[in-house]
């Protein structure tokens, strides 16, 4: 796979995909940097710490049953595993996917204004993050 | 969802028939008996979420009153003007913005103040535009 547009990308939570009502995703890889620098060291020396990646997501709302709403408020306070794929479809090596669990820290039941559709805008802290090529 | 252009023009045509005496259009007509609503064409916006969930359309819907010089076109013009009512072009559309689920949601956003040259005549006019989100 060459570039690609980021138009297609799976967005499942459990077991329901939840694609058609998101409007962006980012998943931030991130692993905090420790510092070891000694006296013999000229300039500030690091290694990696701990993993504290992120995902962030703007999705359209919708209070119907199984919808996004109660998949995130009815999870609030818990972790949901989610699951990225950068384009829907087969899992591969050239479009692998992102299994994750994330903590359900905050929620946006109303994110409204009088101009455009109710959204949601939301950043999960994330663990047990796993990427698979099939 | 995915809007089928056709169904969306045939939907806020239905809507806008139930402001009584006003003819409907979703066609450009060659002759127009007023007073007039013509449906326009949609402007897209594809990709408005992922995995073709989600589409935006901007439509212009024309409402053609009377001649200028006539005060009854004025008087018609300010009911459909109206934000609710019975002759409330607004209200009409909105009264069900699915379309009787052509789209998932829509929007009158603006009225524009405008003139149209009908048979040599210069008519009032008003230029809607309508946001629909399917």
């Amino acid at each position: 796979m060459a570039i690609f547009m980021g138009n297609q990308v799976a967005v499942i939570v459990g077991t329901t995909t939840i694609s058609t009502f998101v409007s962006s995703v980012a998943l931030n890889r991130e692993v905090e940097a420790v510092e070891i620098t000694s006296m013999t060291n000229t300039s500030r020396n690091y290694i990696g710490g701990l993993e504290a990646s992120s995902l962030s997501l703007e999705l359209f709302n919708d209070f119907a049953a199984a919808s996004v709403n109660s998949l995130f408020e009815d999870a609030l306070g818990t972790k949901l595993n989610i699951k990225l794929i950068p384009v829907t479809g087969t899992v591969t090596a050239t479009n692998p996917s992102y299994s994750m669990s994330c903590y359900i820290g905050s929620w946006q039941p109303i994110s409204a204004t009088p101009d455009s559709p109710s959204t949601a805008s939301v950043t999960f802290p994330v663990t047990a993050l796993t990427k698979a090529t099939s | 969802m995915s809007m089928v252009p056709s169904n969306v023009r045939n939907g806020l045509k239905t809507n806008l028939t139930t402001i009584t005496g006003l003819r409907c259009f979703d066609i450009i007509p060659d002759s127009v008996p007023l007073p007039a609503a013509v449906v326009g064409q949609l402007d897209l916006t594809f990709d408005t979420s992922m995995a073709r969930g989600l589409d935006t359309a901007e439509i212009e819907i024309l409402l053609i009153v009377g001649r200028m010089s006539e005060r009854a076109g004025q008087n018609k013009l300010d009911g459909y003007l109206a934000g609710s009512g019975s002759s409330s072009i607004k209200a009409a559309i909105e009264a069900d913005k699915t379309l009787g689920g052509a789209c998932s949601t829509l929007r009158v956003t603006t009225a524009t103040a405008g003139t149209i040259t009908n048979a040599g005549a210069d008519m009032l006019a008003y230029r809607y535009q309508v946001e629909v989100i399917g």
